[in-house]
């Protein structure tokens, strides 16, 4: 059991979170490098323009036109997903868009209960445990569950926990269940979230169906965290399972599609600001390209030219009309 | 009463799942429909270009006689611009493929087809650059979503990248703000590299190139033009008009889209344009050289669409103008807004520097927001000087007109110029409606036929991708009898009448400024019993359809 524990417990995830951290700054890295040639800003408010036109907070971060005004909409976009809010779905027998907000309601809770239980987990990696973490948890796990059944007392209902397994749930349906989503489904969709679920209901059962011996898992946690591991730990299967599954996902992190958490920062059309009037942007790759000059183009139509120079370079209207 | 349920049925429509799965979609379609696949471009425009591998070559032949390293061509060219546009890496990496986009896409909406879908479309490509440079796609090939590069595949693209107006719709829905309307351009520039490209965009680049406009006018044939206008004019009001040509030491060189010269109903806009420069009497130039604000080189590629663009800077310098003022035009104005002053190089960078920060000489006000650039939209000039009050302004010329205004893609999403217009016929007529919440501002919906697809061999795909933006309109219409529509965009002017035809709604096209010109009075007019397009004062024809 504790050579096991070793590998699962130590090995695979340092494994692990190398590839992750390695992968991700390669891919930022990547990105990084290549040039940004053009200010291509996707406008979807009104723009900066003669100082009466009023622009209203919205048309701020949907069309800055400042660093800040930029910043917030990055945090519009990152924090409340302010792109997907404004989803409309096209019906064909009424040729009418009506709001759908299912996408972003299941993303967003998703997202935001994911963000929360990765908090909570502060609990697990550091001693004593911070005021905002015990505070999460605490509102986390507002209702309380009393049974005798799958443990004594009282259990406290971790909400996000809860509505992460839901969420992913919904976002797996809709990729089996809606044709289109169907068709455009690749398998890397699907791998994202079946690794997901994995960690979750494994998650899951251990908090509320087969418990777990928390102090060993703590014992490992602080252990990894401070490179000081124990040396050979006694684990739990469904953690060891629960650790495989983070694992997987943190290594396949960087080769998939999750870098968009990434990518959101890095998306010329939102971080931009639409000032590319005011400011000229540089293209760092800019290099000439030979056109027709005004002295070529003169030489082709010089009769013309001539023409015009003897109208004294003004049209007027013919005197009979 | 049977008979009704019956209709109703019909009239529910689902999309049903066309590819069973992802593997079914990696296989390229190549099937060149009529009304769908755009004609491949002359030798002549290709050669004039000097444009990579020029050839005669047709979509629906087998072999498109594609140079021997075609394959080593793209794969390269794909390297270099993934280093160069970080928007496409990023771009490429990122998709969660959660499908917000997918009925966002107007000609996804139109034809049915899931390979129109935003997410689709960039997965063409996608897949091919998870091959060829991506872990994943190396070890798991289909399996990770890439796919062999192969002619099928450049078949597929020529056919798929040219269905995108590149309108940037679905970058507003998607929460990365995944742009499509990149990914269509690199794939063009990637086709371009090989050899391939369309039609109509280059005989209108070439066209540009050689004689500065889109039309292939000479200078004379502008003049021509301009003579006919003022010509007009007279004919309307009654006013000499006079307009500058190619004037040095103008204070404000005045640019606009070559359609507006000749084309109907842009005409009317033009016209309308010179009487309210001649009313404002302001110090201003047309120019023979830079008789082209609009840029289809940019439905091509980065080279020709710098090609084209130069002229622009190049002449205000020569003529030794303050600043740039620049008609309604869509994707002009996308350039304009965020290309042009990143084209300027070493060669003409000077030109950007000898203009001065634009000032409206009628009420003072300083564009500030243009300080960089120093070119303003028409339609900001107008809200400042009707904002002041610097017109004479009657609105009853336009009540026959029930107007409303559509948001043209490149100024809404690329540009952000939404309420401008909005003011501006506020201020000339009684009468204005907005079109539904989802089909304005920065969710309107593409005319069909931007973004170089305003070839007559793509109209059943034009009419198609034009119908969410002609429904839109279909319930104004009812709802509020509207019967004019206008936009600040040449392309609309061009594509509305047909799109509308088409979908049977008995609806006018118009430009903004024409609506300005035709309200206001103007000094010394004749009593005025026609309107700017000699109907009679206030009599709305009706449209036939």
């Amino acid at each position: 059991m504790s050579l096991l524990g070793t590998v699962v417990g130590v090995l695979i995830p340092y494994t692990a979170a190398f590839i992750f951290v390695v992968g991700v700054l390669y891919r930022v890295f990547n990105w990084s490098k290549s040039a940004v040639p053009f200010n291509i800003t996707t406008t979807s408010g009104q723009q900066k323009s003669l100082p009466w036109i009023n622009r209203t907070v919205i048309d701020r971060f949907d069309s800055p036109f400042t660093w800040w005004e930029t910043a917030g909409r990055i945090f519009m976009e990152v924090f409340f997903f302010r792109s997907l809010f404004k989803n409309v779905r096209y019906e064909l027998p009424g040729q009418t868009a009506v709001n759908t907000k299912w996408l972003w309601v299941f993303g967003i809770a998703f997202h935001w209960s994911l963000l929360i239980v990765l908090l909570r987990h502060f609990r697990f990696f550091l001693e004593p445990v911070p005021w905002f973490v015990m505070a999460i948890s605490k509102l986390d796990g507002f209702l309380e569950f009393h049974t005798d059944y799958f443990q004594p007392h009282v259990v406290n209902i971790m909400i996000t926990g809860i509505i992460l397994l839901a969420a992913l749930l919904y976002l797996l349906f809709r990729r089996v269940a809606f044709p289109r989503e169907r068709t455009l489904s690749l398998p890397s969709d699907y791998v994202a979230l079946i690794l997901l679920l994995g960690v979750v209901t494994t998650g899951l059962l251990m908090r509320y169906v087969i418990p777990v011996d928390v102090a060993h898992v703590k014992e490992l946690a602080q252990g990894l965290l401070s490179f000081n591991p124990p040396a050979s730990p006694n684990l739990h299967w469904l953690f060891m399972l629960h650790l495989l599954f983070v694992s997987t996902l943190l290594a396949y992190f960087p080769f998939s599609k999750l870098m968009h958490s990434a990518g959101v920062f890095f998306s010329p059309t939102r971080n931009m600001a639409n000032n590319s009037r005011a400011q000229r942007h540089i293209n760092p790759w800019n290099y000439p390209v030979k056109g027709v000059d005004y002295d070529e183009f003169y030489e082709n139509f010089k009769d013309d030219y001539e023409d015009i120079a003897s109208m004294g370079y003004v049209v007027r209207p013919e005197e009979e009309v | 009463m049977m008979q009704e349920e019956k209709f109703d049925e019909k009239e529910k429509f689902e999309i049903i799942q066309k590819y069973s799965n992802w593997k079914e979609i990696l296989k390229p379609t190549t099937e060149m429909k009529k009304g769908f696949y755009s004609y491949s471009a002359t030798l002549r425009d290709q050669e004039y270009l000097n444009l990579p591998y020029p050839r005669e070559w047709n979509p629906l032949d087998k072999d498109w006689k594609l140079p021997p390293n075609w394959k080593e061509i793209i794969i390269n060219k794909m390297d270099e611009l993934r280093k160069k546009y970080r928007s496409f890496q990023v771009f490429m990496d990122i998709c969660v493929r959660c499908g917000a986009c997918a009925d966002k896409c107007h000609y996804y909406i139109g034809t049915g087809d899931p390979k129109n879908m935003p997410v689709i479309r960039a997965e063409l490509l996608r897949s091919i650059y998870r091959r060829y440079f991506t872990k994943s796609g190396k070890v798991f090939g289909e399996w990770a979503g890439a796919r062999e590069l192969t002619e099928d595949v450049i078949k597929e693209w020529y056919l798929y990248y040219f269905q995108c107006s590149e309108c940037r719709r679905c970058s507003v829905f998607c929460p990365y703000g995944i742009d499509t309307a990149e990914i269509t351009m690199l794939a063009r520039e990637l086709l371009n590299s090989i050899g391939i490209s369309q039609k109509f965009t280059l005989i209108s680049a070439a066209a540009c190139v050689r004689t500065g406009n889109h039309l292939g006018l000479n200078p004379g044939g502008v003049v021509n033009s301009i003579q006919y206008a003022v010509d007009d004019i007279k004919e309307i009001t009654g006013v000499d008009v006079e307009v500058p040509v190619n004037k040095k030491g103008a204070e404000i060189l005045f640019v606009t889209p070559s359609g507006d010269y000749f084309a109907q109903p842009h005409w009317f806009t033009f016209i309308g344009y010179l009487m309210v420069f001649h009313e404002l009497g302001i110090d201003y130039t047309m120019s023979t050289y830079a008789a082209e604000g609009g840029n289809f080189g940019f439905f091509h590629s980065f080279e020709v669409a710098k090609k084209i663009n130069q002229k622009i800077y190049k002449e205000a310098k020569r003529l030794g103008v303050k600043w740039i003022l620049g008609g309604e035009c869509g994707h002009m104005w996308r350039i304009v807004h965020q290309y042009m002053p990143t084209f300027a190089d070493d060669t003409y960078a000077d030109a950007l520097k000898v203009l001065e920060e634009p000032v409206n000489p009628v009420t003072g006000t300083k564009f500030e927001n243009a300080s960089s650039t120093k070119m303003v939209h028409i339609l900001e000039f107008l809200a400042d000087v009707l904002k002041h009050k610097k017109l004479k302004i009657d609105k009853s010329r336009n009540d026959h007109l029930k107007v409303t205004f559509h948001d043209s893609c490149n100024i809404a999403r690329g540009m952000g110029l939404f309420e401008e217009p909005r003011f501006v016929l506020r201020e000339v007529c009684n009468y204005y409606y907005d079109m539904p919440d989802h089909s304005i501002r920065e969710k309107s919906y593409c005319c069909g036929s931007g973004g170089g697809l305003l070839a007559d061999e793509l109209m059943e795909l034009r009419m198609r991708g034009g119908m969410p933006r002609a429904m839109a309109l279909k319930y104004v219409y009812k709802k509020y009898g509207v019967n004019h529509i206008t936009a600040a965009c040449a392309i609309d002017r061009a594509a509305f009448p047909t799109l509308l035809k088409y979908w049977k709604l008995p609806v006018q096209m118009g430009g903004v400024t024409e609506m300005v010109a035709n309200a206001m009075i103007m000094k010394g007019e004749i009593e005025r019993d026609t309107d700017l397009r000699g109907n009679p004062l206030g009599e709305y024809l009706e449209v036939e359809v």
